[in-house]
């Protein structure tokens, strides 16, 4: 077990850690030390601002979106009703298949010329010429965060799921009979109880949201520049793409990354009062 | 909040930092590669050798065969990895950062690892026949503070593609021969309607620095002049607001020319009967035969500015290798089996390439289809792979130029940015 911590955890953070004060060259050799040149190269990237932008809609959109659409979902899923079974095998598919796969599917669906999108919406008259989702600027973003959303909902989904399963009848029928509306029902009761597995679902969906690395990847690969990226997109380009082509600056990122999670996290538990759970 | 409240707290906490980490170097991935280190000692067992791939159909099929021969006839190992062109890149770096390089590598750059000393020059490694067997072009090319170290596998020179159909619908009798000309050919191909194209222009970050090479060199323009960077001379800023112009002011071309790669996205129009025309090589010209048939297309010089002689842009792909010790002499018997013409030839043919040695020169001239290619390769314009600062440049033109096309795009900013970037030394 220590051994698996050691490997899994460890060593890979000594290593970004060490990668990202070394001076490398462009062919990936390591040259000698850089201090911390790294860090303030980083931090003086002239698309870092619109990377960081970018990374702060995509997280909080692809993670609202996705906890308000599952909630509806698991309410769904929790009722008895005629093939609950099949709906819910069904609904874990663009979870469990492979995400590269997805998002390539989906720069199908997205084609300007051929895509089954423009197609399907024309033929019903909602728009009257194509629109280029992924070319376009201004639609880059929103297509993107429409996938992210399809793949992080069934997870999400069956965690509220489990949590709406968790909630005891007894309750339900409680209130009932002190006469609360299913509305009212739901507010005062299911949803409290249902906190804990709201903020699981919530502080795990962020941090996998924001390292979702091949939706955007594949989505956005053929944009130039970095207008559409995320620190993890951001991070890609650094080490092997973009003329910037430094390993240990995009580790100088990475590690940048994993302190930008960890505040979003806890900002994010000190804003729904975390501590709160906690009887002491 | 009591002793055990915080205990707890940074238990948590600590928890949090432990599974960011891990995550965050997932998604990193430095993927250490397979670590088994040639041989060591007088003379190498075993030698990993790293090919880009160029088709699904043949590239495996050829190395396969040649590693069998090589084993055959050396009895060291060949241990043979065939990447992809988008992965290539960043495997061959994340190889030479653990240590552990192949010990041949293909690729389209060479001049940073030379500069690495990473690498073997000719003097080292090719034979004294095969030195004086290619092609004059490709040896400058190669070389990099006076000793050779990129040996071209293959070449390429790119050309007009322009749909007869089209042509001859739109009411147009020659492929242009001028710039004027090019746009007024665009225009009335794009009058047909019904979703064709004048011109399907790949400005994408797969390969911006072909395309707008090809346009430059026929203004007049390059990217080094007298050994200096001349990337925004007045005729090169003329040659990218001339390609803007394109798809903002002509609207000759598909949607979004900056974010349309080469094989994904411009060569699928032309396949399929959309485009007038593009640049094309022999592969797609490969394709079109076999695959695409009804597409009826011709192959013309590329226009100039003002109808002077066509320039002809080509490529050239390396086989550099890397510096180990006892791997010499392994690796100088790959390269006499690779530069034998019915091995280096065999694979060129097979891909729809161009000959980088003089015999194979001789070989592919019978070739009627070639001509019109074999005729410039003795004197093709390449791009400035000999200089290390080229590696960079490359890499921004192909991740900045796109958008400088976009209606938005403002040409002179991005080729003075691409000017400091070269001045700084890439």
């Amino acid at each position: 077990m220590l051994a698996l911590i050691f490997g899994v955890v460890i060593y890979p953070a000594i290593e970004l850690v060490r990668a990202s004060t070394g001076e490398y060259s462009i062919t990936g050799l390591r040259r000698g030390s850089a201090g911390t040149e790294n860090y303030t190269d980083v931090l003086q990237h002239p698309a870092l601002g619109t990377v960081l932008l970018n990374t702060l809609i995509w997280v909080s959109a692809v993670v609202a979106i996705t906890i308000l659409l599952s909630l509806g979902l698991a309410q769904f899923l929790s009722k008895e009703f005629f093939g609950r079974r099949m709906v819910r095998w069904a609904v874990l598919v663009p979870w469990a298949a492979s995400l590269v796969i997805t998002a390539r599917l989906f720069t199908l669906i997205y084609d300007y010329y051929h895509g089954i999108l423009n197609v399907f919406l024309m033929k019903l008259h909602v728009i009257d010429e194509p629109i280029d989702w992924l070319g376009d600027d201004s639609w880059t973003m929103p297509s993107m965060i429409a996938v992210g959303v399809l793949v992080s909902v069934p997870f999400t989904a069956y965690v509220l799921l489990a949590g709406l399963n968790a909630i005891p009848d007894e309750v339900h029928e409680a209130a009932r009979i002190d006469g609360a509306g299913p509305w009212q029902a739901y507010r005062r009761v299911t949803f409290p109880l249902l906190r804990p597995a709201l903020l699981v679902s919530a502080v795990l969906n962020m941090i996998y949201v924001f390292n979702s690395f091949p939706i955007i990847w594949t989505l956005n690969d053929r944009n130039p520049g970095y207008t559409h990226d995320t620190t993890i997109t951001f991070m890609y380009k650094l080490a092997f793409k973009s003329a910037d082509r430094d390993v240990g600056m995009s580790a100088a990122a990475g590690v940048f990354n994993v302190l930008l999670i960890l505040v979003a996290v806890v900002l994010y538990l000190r804003l729904v009062k975390w501590r709160e759970e906690d009887p002491t | 909040m009591g002793a055990r409240g915080k205990t707890r707290w940074f238990a948590r906490l600590a928890g949090a930092t432990a599974l960011a980490f891990g995550l965050a170097a997932c998604s990193g991935g430095t993927g250490a590669d397979d670590a088994d280190n040639s041989g060591g000692g007088d003379s190498a067992k075993e030698i990993k050798v790293v090919i880009a791939e160029y088709s699904k159909e043949h590239t495996a099929t050829f190395w396969n065969a040649f590693k069998k021969t090589y084993e055959d006839k050396t009895g060291v190992k060949l241990n043979l990895q065939i990447i992809s062109w988008n992965d290539i890149d960043q495997q061959a770096s994340t190889m030479v950062q653990n240590g552990n390089p192949p010990d041949i590598l293909n690729l389209n750059a060479y001049a940073s690892y030379a500069k690495d000393g990473l690498l073997y020059n000719s003097d080292e490694v090719l034979t004294d026949s095969v030195k004086s067997d290619l092609i004059d072009a490709f040896v400058k090319s190669g070389t990099y503070n006076g000793k050779m170290y990129g040996f071209p596998d293959l070449s390429s020179a790119r050309a007009l593609f322009y749909n007869k159909d089209l042509f001859a619908k739109a009411g147009i009798t020659a492929p242009p021969k001028t710039w004027d000309e090019f746009v007024a050919a665009a225009k009335k191909v794009q009058a047909l309607g019904n979703g064709t194209i004048g011109y399907a222009q790949p400005l994408g970050p797969e390969e911006a620095q072909a395309e707008y090479s090809i346009w430059m060199f026929n203004n007049g323009g390059d990217w080094k002049t007298d050994g200096k960077w001349t990337i925004n001379s007045a005729k090169n800023v003329e040659t990218l607001q001339f390609l803007r112009d394109l798809s903002v002011k002509e609207k000759v071309t598909q949607n979004n020319p900056g974010k349309t790669n080469r094989t994904d996205g411009a060569f699928p129009l032309f396949t399929s009967g959309k485009a007038g025309m593009i640049v094309g090589f022999g592969p797609l010209q490969g394709d079109l035969d076999s695959k695409y048939k009804n597409v009826k297309y011709g192959i013309a010089p590329m226009p100039t500015k003002d109808g002077g002689a066509p320039q002809t842009y080509g490529v050239t792909d390396y086989l550099m290798a890397f510096k180990k010790d006892g791997n010499q002499e392994a690796i100088k018997k790959f390269y006499e089996l690779y530069y034998s013409p019915d091995q280096v030839n065999t694979w060129i043919k097979s891909e729809g390439f161009l000959p980088v040695t003089k015999s194979g020169l001789e070989e592919f001239s019978s070739d009627a289809s070639l001509k019109v290619y074999l005729d410039t390769l003795p004197n093709i314009h390449l791009t400035p792979t000999d200089d290390p600062a080229w590696d960079k440049i490359k890499l921004a033109v192909q991740q900045n130029l796109g958008t400088a096309v976009s209606p938005s795009g403002d040409p002179k900013k991005v080729l003075d940015d691409l000017q400091k970037t070269a001045e700084a030394g890439g």
